[in-house]
Formats: C-alpha cells, sequence, structure tokens
C-alpha cells in the first residue's frame, strides 16, 4: 500500500514512465567512457568552465544530454546535484515547478558561501534529455541525485521527497550532510508582502477601533458566536482534519461504477466526499432543529402539520441517504433504511 | 392517575431503569469473554495486569519503588515513577476488599471485568450530568447513550484492562461535580472536583483535557461578563486544591507548575484573583479613582506577565509543550519530528467514517443538542458548548480522542433527542388551555406595546431630568430600562407564544420515526460492538470456507514456549509493539515495550532489524540477545505484521542512525516497496527480510506466495548464519530465532554455517 502511495506521490510519474517505455532502450551508455585520463590540464579546463557557467546562472548549470556526460565524465574531483525535473507545461508537473524556486534558493545559498567545497548545482530539464532519463532510469520527477566527487556514477544519493518535503530548508540539510558544505537558506525578504501585512493590519486594527462598540456587540452576539460553533463541529466530524492531515484529491475519477467522490477504502476519503457528509449532517441536524425550535412557533393547525411532515421526511431521507453512504464506504454494514 | 402517584412511580422507575442501563453497558462488553475467555487483550493492558500483579503480591510501597530491570534490558525501568498508578491501585483495591469478605476471586478477573463495572458508572454519570443541563429524562437518555455508545466501548470491553476504562467515567464524574460546584458556587462541591480530578489525574494522561477545559470554562464565563462568587469559589478550591494533589503522583511530578499544559489554568487562577480583588476595591473607592487604578493595575500585570513567561521559557524554567502536543496543534509536526508518535495507528486522523461508526446518529443530533444549549446559555451550557467544540475538533486529529468526544456527544444528542421527545408528547389539550390564553392576551398588548412604551418612559424621564441638572445621565439611564423593559417583554411574549403540536397525526409520525431510529442504534451498537471491538487481538478468529469457525492462537502459543524453554534470564528482542505482552506472558526480558521512552534504543532495535547479518550481529552481541521474535502474517494472510510494519522501524531507526540506515534503499527504482523478486539488495539482506522468508518457499516446494502482500517469492529463500530458527508457530505467525554463539573454532559464522552444508571454501586451500 504504502509503495502505491509513494508512487502515485508525484503526478507526472505514470507519464514520464510510458514516455520511457515507449523510447526503444537502444541507446547505450555511450559517452561514459569517452573521457580518457588527459591529465590535471583537461579537468582545471573543466572546472573553470563549469565555474563560469555555474556563476553565469545564479549558481546553477543546466544541462543537456550531453553536457550533463560532460560534467560526470572522468576525471572529476568535484561532486554534482542533478535536479531531473519537467518544467515545460505540457507536462503539467506541479511539483517540479514547485520545487524549482526552492531549488534556486539553495544554489544561491551555495553561491554565497565562501567554501564552495567542489559542489556544483546542475538542472536536467525532461525536453532537454530524455536520453539521460532513461538511462539512469528516472521514471518520476521531480528528482534530486547527489554524485559524490570521489565515486563513480553508479553511486549516486536520492533526495526523498515523500519525506523531506519540498522546501528549501531540508534540502539544504541533507546536502549539507553530504556534501560537507554549510549551506543556509536565506528566503528573500519579499517587501511588497510585508508592506501588505502591515498596511493590513493598521487598517484592521484601525476599523476595530473605528468600530469598537458595534465589534463589542458582534462578539457578544449569541447568534454568531452559535453560528461558528456549529460550522466548527460540522467539518471537524466530518473529517476535516483528516484532509488537512492527508491531504487527499478534492475528487477523483470514478471507476467501474463506483462514482467518483467516494474515496475507496473504509479509512480513505476525498475532499468532496467529506464536504458532502458535513452537509448531510448539517440537514439531518437542521430538520431536528426545525422540529424542536420552528414547530411549536407555527400557530396554524394545517400548516404547522405540514412542516413536521417535510422536516420528518426531510430527516428520515438524509438519513437513509447517510446510511447508504455508509454502506458504499463499509459494504458489509447491514442496516438501511429507505434505499436498499 | 394522580400527580402524587405518578411523582411516586418516577422514583421508582428511575432507579430501575438506571439498573437496567448499567446492566446493558456490562453486558453488551462482554462479547470477548463469551466468544473466547477471560483473557487480558490487546498490549498496553499487558503491562497493567503485570504491574497489578506485582502490587496486589507485594505491597503498594513495593510497587511504588519497583525498578524492573526486565524491561528496557539493559537500561531498565523505574517504574513507579513513570506509570498513571490509578488503574493498578484501584483494582488492587477492589481485589483485597474481596477477599477481606472473603469472596476468592482472582486477580485476573478483577482486571479483565474493571473496564465493564466502570462503564455502568460511568452511565450513571451521565444521568447526573445531563440532569444538571436540563432534566432527569434527558438525563435517563444520555445514560443509555453512552451506555452503549461504540466510541466508549471500543476502549472498555472486558479484557480490555487499560487507563481509558476508568478515566472516562473520572471525566465524566469531574465534569458533573465542576459543574454542580459552578451552579451552586459551594466549596464542597469544588473540593469533590479537585479529589476526583486527582483521582483521574492518577489514572490517565488525559487530564490534560480537564486541566485546560476548566479554565477555558472560568475564562470565557469572565469574557462573557458572567463573574460571580460561586465562580470564584469553586475555581480557587478546584485550582489549589487539584494542583497541590496531582503533584503526589511522581510521573506528573513538578509539571503543574512548569510545562505550557498547565498554564492556562494557573493563568486564569491568577486572573480570578485579580478579578476578585479589583470587585473588591470597586465597592471601596470612587469610580473615577477605580477607573485609574484598574488602568494602572491591569497595564503592569500585562507588563510583569509578558515579561515574566518570556524569560521563563527562554530560561528553560518552564518546558516548551511536549511532543504529543505539538502534534495535537501543529499536524504536520509529528510526521517530520517523531515518527515514533507518527507510527501508532491510534495517532492518525480521524475519517468521517469513523465517527459515523462509533456515534450513529448521534453525531447528528449532537449538534442540535449544541443549538439548544445556546439557546439557553447559562453557565452549565457554555461548558457543555466549549467541550464539544474542542473535542470535536481533537477527536479530529487522532482517533485516539474520540473517546473524549463521545460522552459530549452522548449528553448533547440526548438534549436533543428529549426535547422532541418532549415536544411532541406533550399532552395536548393541557397545553392549549394554558399555553394559547396568555397568547391572545398577549397579541392584544402587542399591538399597542409600542405606543404603551412611550408615555412611560416620557414619565420616567421627567422627574429625574427637572430634579437634578444631570440630564444626560438620567437620559441614559432611563434609557437603558427602556431597552430592558422592551427586552423583557419580547422575551415573554415569545416565550408565550409557543404553540403545541396540534395533530396528532404529526406526533404519531414524529414519535415512531424516532423510536425506529432508536432502534437501528441500539442494532448499529451491538454490530459494531460485536464485530469490531471485541476482538482480544491477542487471539485471533476467522471464518474458513465451510462456516465453522478456526481460532489462531499463535501468540500464547509462541510466548507459553519462551516461556517454557529459554532461561530465566533471556534476552528477547522484538519490535516494541509486542514488549509488553512477552513480558506479560512469557517473563522474558526485553528490550524495548510499548512505553516508548526511549527513541534511541528503538532505533537501535530498528537498525538491528533493518540491517545485514554482520552490523546487526553486532548490535545483538551487544545487547546480549539471546532470541528475536518476528511477526510473519504471510502464510495465514494477517496483515499486521512486522513486514508491514518494517517502514516504521526503518524510519525511525533513520532518525538516528541516518548513515547506517536508509529508507530510499528499501524502495525499488520505482518507488515501491516490495518483497519479491524484485526487492532491492538492502531489503533482502535486512535481518528482518531474512527472517520473515526463512524457509517460507520450502514450505510451499519453491512454490510461496506471501498472503499479505499478494507477492510470489522467489523459490529459493534468504540464508541466515547469525541465528538459526528455534521455534514457528502453527501458523507461522509468530517466528522465533536463536543468535548463535561465537563460533567454537573462531571462524566467522558464516563460513561456519556454510562448512556445516558441505561447502569448502574455494579461495584459501591448505
Amino acid at each position: 500500500m504504502r509503495g502505491l502511495s509513494r508512487t502515485t506521490l508525484f503526478s507526472v510519474a505514470a507519464m514520464l514512465g510510458l514516455a520511457l517505455l515507449a523510447i526503444p532502450s537502444s541507446i547505450s551508455s555511450s559517452g561514459l567512457a569517452s573521457a580518457q585520463p588527459a591529465g590535471e590540464a583537461l579537468l582545471a579546463k573543466k572546472v573553470a568552465r563549469l565555474s563560469a557557467k555555474a556563476s553565469a546562472n545564479k549558481g546553477i548549470i543546466s544541462l543537456d544530454s550531453s553536457a550533463f556526460e560532460d560534467v560526470m565524465s572522468k576525471p572529476r574531483n568535484y561532486s554534482v546535484v542533478v535536479l531531473f525535473t519537467a518544467i515545460s507545461p505540457e507536462f503539467n508537473c506541479v511539483p517540479c515547478l514547485n520545487f524549482d524556486p526552492e531549488y534556486k534558493l539553495v544554489a544561491s545559498g551555495w553561491s554565497k558561501l565562501a567554501d564552495k567545497s567542489q559542489l556544483y548545482f546542475s538542472v536536467l530539464d525532461f525536453k532537454a534529455g530524455q536520453e539521460i532519463f532513461q538511462k539512469m532510469g528516472m521514471n518520476s520527477a521531480p528528482s534530486v541525485l547527489y554524485f559524490p566527487a570521489t565515486a563513480s556514477q553508479s553511486t549516486q544519493d536520492r533526495y526523498d521527497f515523500g519525506r523531506l518535503g519540498f522546501q528549501a530548508e531540508p534540502f539544504a540539510n541533507w546536502l549539507n550532510a553530504r556534501a560537507g558544505t554549510s549551506i543556509k537558506v536565506q528566503r528573500p525578504i519579499d517587501y511588497m508582502d510585508v508592506c501588505i501585512k502591515i498596511i493590513g493590519t493598521i487598517a484592521c486594527l484601525f476599523t476595530v477601533y473605528q468600530l469598537f462598540t458595534k465589534a463589542g456587540k458582534i462578539l457578544g452576539s449569541k447568534y454568531i458566536w452559535s453560528a461558528v460553533s456549529m460550522f466548527t463541529i460540522f467539518i471537524m466530524i466530518s473529517g476535516h482534519m483528516w484532509n488537512q492531515i492527508r491531504n487527499p484529491p478534492y475528487t477523483a475519477p470514478g471507476r467501474d461504477g463506483r462514482p467518483g467522490f467516494i474515496a475507496q477504502g473504509f479509512q480513505n476519503q476525498f475532499g468532496l466526499e467529506s464536504q458532502i457528509v458535513a452537509v448531510l449532517y448539517a440537514l439531518i441536524c437542521g430538520s431536528a432543529i426545525v422540529l424542536i425550535s420552528v414547530v411549536p412557533k407555527i400557530e396554524n393547525p394545517t400548516q404547522q402539520r405540514l412542516v413536521v411532515w417535510a422536516a420528518m421526511c426531510f430527516f428520515g431521507f438524509f438519513f437513509s441517504v447517510l446510511i447508504k453512504f455508509f454502506q458504499v464506504k463499509n459494504p458489509g454494514y447491514p442496516f438501511t433504511l429507505l434505499f436498499k | 392517575m394522580s400527580v402524587e402517584t405518578t411523582s411516586t412511580v418516577a422514583r421508582v422507575l428511575k432507579p430501575t431503569i438506571l439498573i437496567l442501563i448499567a446492566l446493558v453497558a456490562i453486558s453488551s462488553r462482554l462479547f470477548s469473554i463469551i466468544r473466547f475467555e477471560s483473557v487480558i487483550h490487546e498490549f498496553d493492558p499487558w503491562f497493567n495486569y503485570r504491574t497489578t500483579q506485582h502490587l496486589v503480591k507485594n505491597g503498594f510501597y513495593d510497587f511504588w519503588n519497583w525498578f524492573d530491570e526486565k524491561s528496557w534490558y539493559p537500561l531498565g525501568r523505574v517504574v513507579g515513577g513513570t506509570v498513571y498508578p490509578g488503574i493498578m491501585v484501584t483494582s488492587a483495591v477492589i481485589h483485597n476488599v474481596l477477599h477481606f469478605f472473603n469472596f476468592p476471586v482472582d486477580i485476573r478477573n478483577v482486571c479483565v471485568f474493571l473496564a465493564p463495572m466502570f462503564s455502568g458508572l460511568t452511565a450513571f454519570s451521565a444521568y447526573l450530568l445531563t440532569k444538571e443541563l436540563k432534566d432527569s429524562s434527558a438525563g435517563l437518555l444520555a445514560a443509555a447513550f453512552l451506555g452503549v455508545a461504540p466510541g466508549y466501548i471500543s476502549r472498555s470491553v472486558a479484557g480490555s484492562y487499560d487507563n481509558e476504562g476508568i478515566a472516562i467515567f473520572l471525566l465524566v464524574f469531574t465534569f458533573y461535580l465542576w459543574i454542580k460546584a459552578v451552579k451552586t458556587g459551594s466549596a464542597y462541591f469544588g473540593l469533590l472536583t479537585a479529589l476526583f480530578y486527582f483521582y483521574m489525574v492518577s489514572a490517565w494522561g488525559g487530564y490534560v483535557f480537564i486541566t485546560n477545559l476548566v479554565p477555558l470554562h472560568a475564562f470565557t464565563l469572565l469574557l462573557m461578563g458572567r463573574y460571580s462568587n460561586r465562580l470564584y469559589v469553586s475555581y480557587s478550591t478546584f485550582y489549589a486544591v487539584g494542583t497541590l494533589l496531582s503533584m503526589q503522583i511522581p510521573f506528573v511530578g513538578f509539571q503543574p507548575t512548569r510545562t505550557s499544559e498547565h498554564m492556562a489554568a494557573l493563568g486564569v487562577f491568577g486572573l480570578l484573583q485579580l478579578y476578585a480583588f479589583a470587585e473588591l476595591v470597586r465597592g471601596h473607592v470612587t469610580p473615577k479613582q477605580f477607573k485609574t487604578l484598574l488602568r494602572a493595575g491591569v497595564s503592569a500585570v500585562a507588563v510583569i506577565a509578558v515579561v515574566g513567561l518570556t524569560l521563563l521559557s527562554f530560561s528553560g524554567v518552564i518546558a516548551p509543550f511536549t511532543g504529543r502536543f505539538y502534534s495535537l496543534y501543529d499536524t504536520g509536526y509529528a510526521k517530520i519530528h517523531i515518527p515514533i508518535i507518527a507510527s501508532v495507528s491510534e495517532h492518525q486522523p480521524t475519517a468521517w467514517t469513523s465517527f459515523f461508526f462509533d456515534l450513529q446518529m448521534l453525531i447528528f443530533l449532537f449538534p442540535a443538542g449544541v443549538y439548544l444549549c445556546f439557546k439557553e446559555l447559562k453557565d452549565e451550557h457554555v461548558f457543555i458548548i466549549l467541550y464539544s467544540v474542542f473535542a470535536s475538533y481533537f477527536a479530529g486529529v487522532m482517533v485516539r480522542l474520540m473517546l473524549t468526544l463521545t460522552p459530549v456527544v452522548c449528553v448533547s444528542a440526548a438534549i436533543a433527542y428529549s426535547t422532541l421527545l418532549d415536544t411532541y408528547l406533550e399532552k395536548s389539550d393541557h397545553v392549549l388551555g394554558t399555553n394559547l390564553k396568555p397568547l391572545t392576551a398577549t397579541n392584544d398588548s402587542n399591538g399597542d406595546a409600542s405606543t404603551d412604551a412611550k408615555p412611560t418612559s416620557n414619565g420616567t424621564k421627567k422627574p429625574h431630568s427637572s430634579g437634578k441638572g444631570n440630564a444626560k445621565e438620567a437620559k441614559a439611564t432611563a434609557a437603558k430600562a427602556d431597552a430592558v423593559e422592551s427586552k423583557a417583554q419580547a422575551k415573554s411574549t415569545a416565550a408565550a407564544k409557543r404553540y403545541p403540536v396540534f395533530n396528532w397525526d404529526s406526533r404519531a409520525m414524529v414519535i415512531l420515526q424516532l423510536t425506529w431510529f432508536l432502534f437501528m442504534f441500539a442494532w448499529h451498537c451491538t454490530y459494531v460492538t460485536s464485530g469490531s471491538y471485541s476482538s482480544p487481538s491477542i487471539v485471533l478468529a476467522s471464518r474458513q470456507q465451510d462456516g465453522s469457525q478456526m481460532i489462531i492462537d499463535d501468540f500464547r502459543e509462541a510466548y507459553y514456549w519462551l516461556r517454557k524453554n529459554t532461561k530465566e534470564d533471556a534476552k528477547v528482542m522484538s519490535w516494541w509493539d509486542y514488549g509488553y505482552q512477552m513480558a506479560g506472558m512469557a517473563n522474558v526480558t526485553t528490550l524495548v515495550d510499548n512505553n516508548t521512552w526511549n527513541n534511541t534504543h528503538i532505533a537501535t532495535v530498528g537498525k538491528a532489524m533493518a540491517t545485514s547479518e554482520e552490523v546487526s550481529y553486532e548490535v545483538l552481541r551487544r545487547h546480549d540477545v539471546d532470541y528475536v521474535l518476528i511477526l510473519f502474517g504471510g502464510v495465514i494472510g494477517y496483515s499486521g505484521d512486522d513486514i508491514n510494519k518494517f517502514l516504521w522501524m526503518i524510519r525511525i531507526a533513520e532518525g538516528v542512525y541516518p548513515n547506517e540506515v536508509k529508507e530510499t534503499n528499501f524502495f525499488t527504482p520505482r518507488g515501491e516497496y516490495k518483497v519479491d523478486q524484485d526487492a532491492t539488495p538492502t531489503m533482502k539482506n535486512s535481518l528482518m527480510y531474512k527472517m520473515s522468508y526463512y524457509r517460507f518457499a520450502e514450505l510451499y516446494g519453491g512454490n510461496a506466495v506471501d498472503h499479505v502482500r499478494q507477492a510470489r517469492m522467489p523459490s529459493e529463500g534468504p540464508k541466515l548464519s547469525v541465528l538459526e530458527e528455534a521455534y514457528t508457530t502453527e501458523n507461522w505467525l509468530v517466528r522465533i530465532f536463536k543468535v548463535k554463539d561465537l563460533d567454537v573454532l573462531g571462524r566467522s559464522l558464516f563460513d561456519a554455517t556454510d562448512f556445516d552444508k558441505g561447502k569448502i571454501r574455494k579461495t584459501k586451500k591448505f
């Protein structure tokens, strides 16, 4: 189960996998052995070239297939971090886009270091280096591999997005532990954002001050508090926190006759699903409240009868829907009300 | 029937109904005893049982000072200082009382039946609590609901000898006493609240819920302008006595003065004192002076409080929140920082299905009850509202906290249900006679209420303004009085505007349906209890294809084997889940157990399981391990086995030994967790994998299929060199391996194994 969820973690994984399968696996490790031990001069030249490339682009070297082979070729006295990604919009890889600025942040943190520890940051886009993706057996993006200086291409370290997340800080820590660097992530201060926040706070305080008496009335209002409490209870008892923690998709395409908004499995749910349940609870609870509070206020017997019947039918109907819903989730559940 | 006979009948009926409810509550928790036998369930109860045995055998002082060298080898554990002793002391007292009266009941039976017995008491306290909120008929409903609600049964079936079994009773009863104290303002009830709070502190870590909810209630009342001497007396008594008492529990110690979880209670206590002092001063000075004093006082206190708190928390005198509480507020915290908390299934968030499964129709009547509480909104209703909102949040974050939600759901649903019944069972003509008359009268007065109001207000205004020059003030007071008057009028007309339900068919419709829902609720509860919550989990039952029941008793088989076939001080390593059971049933020394206090030690065990034989052999030798015990469900399809828990072992081990254990190495390049042919080399070389699948292929003649992971296994299974198979139970559920001693000839164990198999070393020739 866990293994499965890991594979579906990245939206692009399946697509890339298919694309890779489609390409015939004819391209062997071609340019790998080309780098001959041509001595120190060659290495120094390469390092100079890489350093120039890196400093030209805020610390990141963009690669394509041949450049990748070149960077990886021996002799090599530096370590390389490669981000395998798919930025192009046609792949629709949301994690790639999310991670891209974070990666740049770490790279720029590295470029500010005095001791660069013979490390280079590079990016290989799927469009530019399909062959490499295939050769390395990459079938999900983004992936980050770390190639230490001493070892050959086969020993590599993969950054675990599933566990460590897409933030720059854990990634920097991960890298520091491997490369022996001390990269610190410094997020640029978004002055616009700060300004907006300050102005917003001042405006809020000002309005609160202006409306002080009214605000007191609002804060003291029983109805507002009851509405807020009831709303909180409804979303909590319909599994809102589960959604917060597990981040399920909002809905998914239905399969073999199952409606798309119901997740498979008893301990699993979609965003829409829990919202539907919250609405069902609210409807049933609402009809109970109508029966308790509204009905005794109706003077006209006929009207009253109508309301009672309507509310009770509502009650029964939605309760049946709820039980049916539950039965879909838990097929062994033996009780039903209206719907068999 | 006259009114007197009705009340006499009610007086007899109520206790009868309550006793019946208690009986139902107890008997619905006995499924597992009837199906299996009187046995302690699951994991934690085994530890509680073992300590209770120790307490009964050796007395209280010995129990208090008990250093248990049989767990957490080689560290050991100070038991007296690290347990909540409430449940053990309770059963020991019951045991001793029974023996005093010459009822020779075995301590095991006391332990097994403790939780059901206390559930009867819980139902009774739900009755008392609800009675304070509405009336006794709602109370009876609440008792019945709480007696059978699966959300509570889940932790209190017979044999589930755990803290929660008595703690929920204490929770509800303490809340009842608190409400009683606030209502009456008597120090007596405040003191009783504190005493039961102490009992609760001694019984369950969930006492923190009380420590925060009661102050929150007091604080909210203060904010609502409902400060009263009743509140002052009850809270001050409760806090002072309760805190002093709670510090007597060694496990709690000085926490109430130091940790942030307890700070809210202290803060509200201080606030109430200040408020009371301000009230006192107000009586002795002029309003103007008071205003100045108040301003100065409030700002001084605020500054001191903020500065003091910051200093104290930075200097470390006040400890930050503990991890478990962080994971309640910041839901992403546990996943990153404390895998050991995230790994426990009862710490997972709650899906909507669990709410419905545990509470069925109560779950949607519950908000209706909260709504009714808002309509009444006396001090005690404020408490129920706060309890509802916070408990539903916490229950959403952690499955386990459904337990604290269930009581308030039952109380609140009972209020809603009983109001429904009241409305639709009212005697119609009786109500018609009394209520319709004032109605016509008020209708008349309502029409000219606005015209009436003016002259009176003018009338009151005139003498004031003419008498004194202070016109402004008089105007204000007059307007205020006016407003109050009209408000009261509006209220009385609204109250008078209640009509009964006129038609019998609407009444019948509602009552019949509601009754039917009650039946459904009872069926649901029985179904859930019998199907899901009554499995002892140390004895499994499965249905065979012909419909007959098969009992799988592998756990006890294995533990019994360990008990009888190993030396007295044998050290057995296993994953921490089984630590308590092994100590309790097999009487062996364990390395880690369910009291997960030492993360490093657990990570070491994880490392031994997750690394190759060479590495783990060193770990095993260093910890004097004689046997390794694992669970393997591949033969019968038991999904809770160690291979499925393996990822957590790896994660926890990686947290401490990041260079030796790497989670990524256990996943195939495609990111899958595989055990068959495609498993990664690290996986195949790990001790856990080798132990689990050792000789598994042979069982099926090389054609083995793992029934849990639906994986076809390679025809040649893993080889073991540093361990040898000691025992495997009937269904292969538990496998025990003996750690080999060093080779007598000084060879490495790998060479020795090869030699025994008849293989000759090829590299060197003699």
